[in-house]
């Protein structure tokens, strides 16, 4: 145990420490110098959430192993349960009330997506990688949350879903080739879902194609967030001095939009230091990926960093306008618990793969 | 075999990282590349747009204050108008909606263009106005056409309106928007499209009645477009105002004026100096003046030679004539000059150096004393009085009395008229005092010149036993007491008595104007007209009937009522009205009949 705790990687602590300090910091701001109400609960649930992920990464990870699958299906029940509350009682909901904790089931499911993938080709033999057999299973682990959560209608995070699948099963040695077919599929499927798609998602999308046609409606909240970023130039206004965020311009500065107030207030400096914060986060859980034994621990590793990837790299498009406003938070800097909690949750599985990381098979075969 | 695939996949998988790590630095890459642009290269652009984001404040304008006369008769109040906007954005075809507007209310053709135009370069949500000040039952149309009409909006407003147009017009004046200097005012301060007093009562107690400006803070999108409101403070009213006239005594009097041409009376109380009626003909309509298009109007009112817009009660300023004569007197007897046994002799005319100077009775009066001379109005007892007196003293005891004075009372552009002396034309001509000049200005002539306002101050004091009358035009509840002028108490009362006979004995001046009823006192005057009191327009085709009527003399009374125990002080000037005692002092008499019945 002793040698664990000195083992822990404390590079990736620090890096999550760090992160969420700035979040709190721009948090602070967002609420016109104020602890609260957000920043005080950030730190707080950073608290928790680390002490959580460190117990995580001290646990065997043979039991992680082996309740992966477990896992996998208790978050998709979670998020049916969602669904079925969004169906029978009022009005469609994201949120679901566990031991009191308000948690969104579809962020919970991306860490137990990764856990069954990382499952399933560590079971998996190489050679039978290839066959097209073995590419049901997990598309169907893909496949069952994705078609959940958009019909919640959640689309940033169904966007989100879909793409951690996609790294993951090229990370895990995925002919190309299959890759290739499977986009040109999804190009041909695209107007087929538009037409499933809620009114106010297809406004986003257009909006987003043209935001100055619509300024004072849907493309308001795009254009609001270039000024805040733009008009923060090289070094930004300063701490607290964001006019943008103060003026209410900004929409959901607290949760989403985040990264904007921070890029109003710090610049392009501060914009620059997050971004390298983070692709340094990214680079030590492919780092981990790298060094470990087991494929279990890799595999895991990888879907961690590229669901970080993910979440940064959505929502820094989003409010740069290089992708439609989905709904996405930037991890550890926005307000929220359920995105807070799992990504923590899933670093601490990373830092146990990274303790664990010298074990050869995690089964007794 | 699971073993011997380990390597190469192992060696697979490190591939597959490598790639997957490459793909995500790029598209940090990316999103790095792109923040460059937006924070670096971009940046001044959104600078700008930053500093146009931002929370505005909008006025919302007092409702200024009602003016009312003394029996609370409203003179001055404001009506909710209606104004018309169109909004772009709201309508699909904004021709279509002027087309439907057009058949309720005719727009015409020119503004239609403008209106299309405006609707072009115009941001699509601001609203444009279509029609101003409409009526009730064009906006009953409208109203309920709402709904067919797209675009189609709807403003109330407040617009000035005075009741009894021409009756009060010079007194009350008119707001309007204010000019460039008016708008640095303090209390208009941050309310640019306040309509402000321009004249009168409107002007002088602006910042009473124009109460205290509201603000709506709102804010505002980069594109200018009110995303919602923060904060509202509602406006304040202005204070209501109440002014001593009585327009039943204003309303009687005008109509006596208006059969003639030019001419103002004054009526006071004198125990307060509560001005009850302050005449002046011709006037005109402030309501024609509010509201817009006014340029006929306005055209007519600056083309019209009588200047209808010259407020003649202080602005007016005449020859007194003959009633100088009482200042003359009273100075002659405070300086013991003369008393009442002091007798001249008028026999039509007396010589002063190489001149002859004229009584108005060109075979004289007789023997006269003061009280005759007065009643007579005889010129040659003044002249001969004048001379031991000298100016100067007639001068100081003019001013005791309230002449040449601009009051301290509201009304904006009193005129303060000449009350001559050594030290005035030493000062205004450069030159020195001729002792004829005496004589004329004794008669009211020459140089003096008063308004009638002054006039019936004189009188208010006269009638007072020399209460030295401050007028006052704002009703207050506290009673005013004026200070007595002692010195003149003995004088006046001579004075009195014999500005009783002009009216109640025969031979009077003012004989033919007595009332059983409503005995009154006063005095005549005949000015003969040097120049015209009010700036003549020159227009080179004017009548020979005009010549003529700006030949005759100004008629003037003042008097007071009753004649025992007076409490009401008049004066009446009639421009060119031929002689005080033929035209002057019969409207006297009426004012103060009506006056009297009133207080029954």
């Amino acid at each position: 145990m002793l040698n664990k705790i000195q083992n822990l990687n404390y590079l990736l602590v620090f890096l999550v420490i760090l992160i969420s300090f700035i979040g709190a910091a721009g948090l602070y701001s967002a609420a016109g110098g104020s602890y609260n109400p957000w920043a005080s609960r950030h730190l707080i649930r950073l608290a928790l959430f680390l002490f959580l992920a460190i117990i995580l990464a001290f646990i065997n990870i043979k039991f992680i192993y082996q309740f992966a699958y477990i896992f996998f299906i208790l978050s998709l029940l979670l998020l049916l349960s969602v669904e079925l509350i969004g169906v029978f009682g009022k009005g469609a909901t994201r949120w679901i009330n566990v031991f009191g904790l308000s948690i969104q089931p579809s962020e919970l499911i991306k860490i137990t997506i990764i856990l069954a993938l990382a499952r399933f080709y560590h079971d998996l033999k190489f050679d039978q990688i290839k066959r097209i057999k073995n590419l049901f299973f997990p598309i169907l682990i893909l496949f069952l949350p994705f078609v959940l959560v958009v019909i919640q209608p959640d689309l940033g995070t169904a966007l989100s879903i879909a793409m951690l699948g996609i790294l993951i099963l090229f990370a895990s040695g995925i002919r190309i080739w299959k890759f290739v077919l499977g986009f040109f599929v999804l190009i041909l499927l695209i107007p087929l879902s538009l037409n499933y798609l809620q009114p106010y998602q297809k406004d986003r999308i257009f909006s987003f194609l043209n935001p100055e046609a619509d300024a004072l409606g849907r493309g308001y909240q795009l254009i609001q967030s270039k000024i805040a970023l733009g008009s923060g130039g090289l070094t930004g206004k300063g701490f607290l001095e964001g006019s943008q965020s103060y003026l209410q311009y900004l929409p959901e500065k607290q949760t989403d939009f985040i990264f904007t107030l921070i890029g109003e207030e710090f610049g392009f400096i501060g914009t620059m230091f997050i971004i390298l914060l983070f692709l340094l986060l990214i680079s030590v859980c492919f780092y981990i990926s790298i060094k470990s034994n087991h494929i279990f621990g890799r595999i895991l590793s990888i879907g961690v960093g590229s669901n970080l990837f993910i979440y940064v790299i959505m929502n820094i498009s989003m409010v740069s306008g290089l992708m439609p406003v989905v709904g996405i938070p930037l991890p550890l800097v926005s307000y929220g618990g359920s995105a807070m909690l799992a990504i923590i949750l899933s670093l601490g599985l990373v830092l146990n793969a990274e303790l664990n990381g010298n074990l050869k098979k995690l089964y007794n075969a | 075999m699971f073993y011997s695939d380990d390597k190469k996949q192992y060696s697979v998988l490190n591939r597959r990282t490598f790639l997957l790590y490459l793909l995500k630095v790029s598209f940090f890459g990316i999103v790095g590349w792109r923040l460059y642009d937006i924070q670096i290269k971009d940046s001044k652009k959104y600078k700008t747009l930053s500093k146009n984001n931002q929370i505005d404040l909008e006025i919302i304008y007092p409702v200024r204050g009602k003016i009312y006369d003394t029996n609370n008769k409203v003179l001055a109040s404001n009506i909710k108008v209606f104004d018309v906007y169109i909004i772009p954005e709201n309508t699909k075809n904004i021709n279509k909606s002027l087309n439907e507007l057009n058949q309720i209310i005719k727009i015409n053709f020119s503004d239609r263009r403008k209106i299309l135009e405006l609707s072009k370069e115009v941001k699509k949500f601001e609203k444009i106005k279509v029609l101003e000040n409409i009526n009730w039952s064009q906006l009953e149309k409208i109203e309920s056409n709402k709904l067919n009409i797209e675009g189609i909006f709807i403003s109330q407003d407040y617009m000035r309106t005075y009741q009894f147009a021409n009756t009060v017009s010079h007194l009350i004046g008119y707001t309007n928007k204010p000019n460039r200097e008016e708008v640095e005012l303090p209390f208009i301060a941050n309310m640019p499209n306040l309509e402000i007093g321009k004249d009168g009562i409107e002007k002088s107690f602006n910042p009473n009645l124009i109460g205290k400006s509201g603000q709506r803070e709102i804010e505002v999108n980069s594109y200018g477009r009110i995303i919602r409101e923060i904060s509202r403070q509602d406006s304040q009213k202005g204070n209501n105002i109440q002014i001593t006239i009585d327009l039943r005594i204003q309303q009687y009097t005008l109509n006596l004026l208006k059969e003639h041409k030019a001419g103002s009376a004054v009526l006071m109380n004198i125990n307060n100096g509560n001005i009850l009626c302050m005449a002046s003909t011709p006037s005109y309509d402030p309501n024609k003046i509010i509201q817009k298009p006014n340029k006929e109007y306005w055209d007519s009112i600056l083309e019209n030679e009588l200047s209808p817009l010259t407020y003649r009660c202080i602005q007016g300023l005449y020859a007194p004539g003959s009633t100088f004569k009482m200042v003359v007197a009273i100075a002659g007897i405070v300086h013991g000059i003369i008393d009442t046994n002091t007798k001249h002799f008028c026999s039509g005319k007396i010589g002063l150096g190489d001149r002859l100077y004229h009584c108005w009775k060109n075979n004289g009066h007789g023997s006269m004393n003061v009280s005759d001379a007065i009643k007579e109005s005889c010129d040659v007892f003044f002249y001969e009085i004048s001379k031991k007196i000298g100016i100067d003293k007639i001068a100081k005891v003019a001013e005791d009395f309230g002449l040449g004075k601009i009051y301290d009372v509201p009304l904006p552009n009193q005129k303060k008229g000449i009350i001559p002396s050594r030290e005035w034309k030493k000062k205004k001509y450069d030159e020195s005092w001729y002792p004829g000049e005496t004589l004329i200005s004794a008669i009211g002539q020459g140089f003096v010149l008063t308004n009638p306002l002054q006039l019936a101050v004189m009188t208010s004091i006269i009638a007072s036993n020399g209460k030295n009358v401050i007028p006052n035009i704002i009703k207050q509840n506290n009673n005013i007491e004026f200070k007595k002028l002692e010195k003149y108490q003995n004088a006046i009362k001579i004075i009195k008595s014999s500005m009783f006979k002009v009216v109640n004995e025969s031979k009077g001046t003012a004989y033919n104007s007595r009332s059983e009823s409503t005995p009154f006192a006063g005095k005549t005057g005949t000015s003969q007209v040097r120049r015209i009191t009010v700036a003549e327009r020159e227009s080179e085709d004017f009548r020979k009937k005009e010549v003529e009527w700006k030949k005759r003399d100004h008629a003037l009374f003042v008097g007071y009522m009753p004649a025992e125990n007076p409490r009401y002080a008049v004066s009446v000037v009639i421009e060119h009205g031929g002689s005080g005692a033929s035209t002057a002092a019969p409207i006297a008499k009426e004012i103060f009949q009506f006056t009297k019945n009133l207080e029954i």
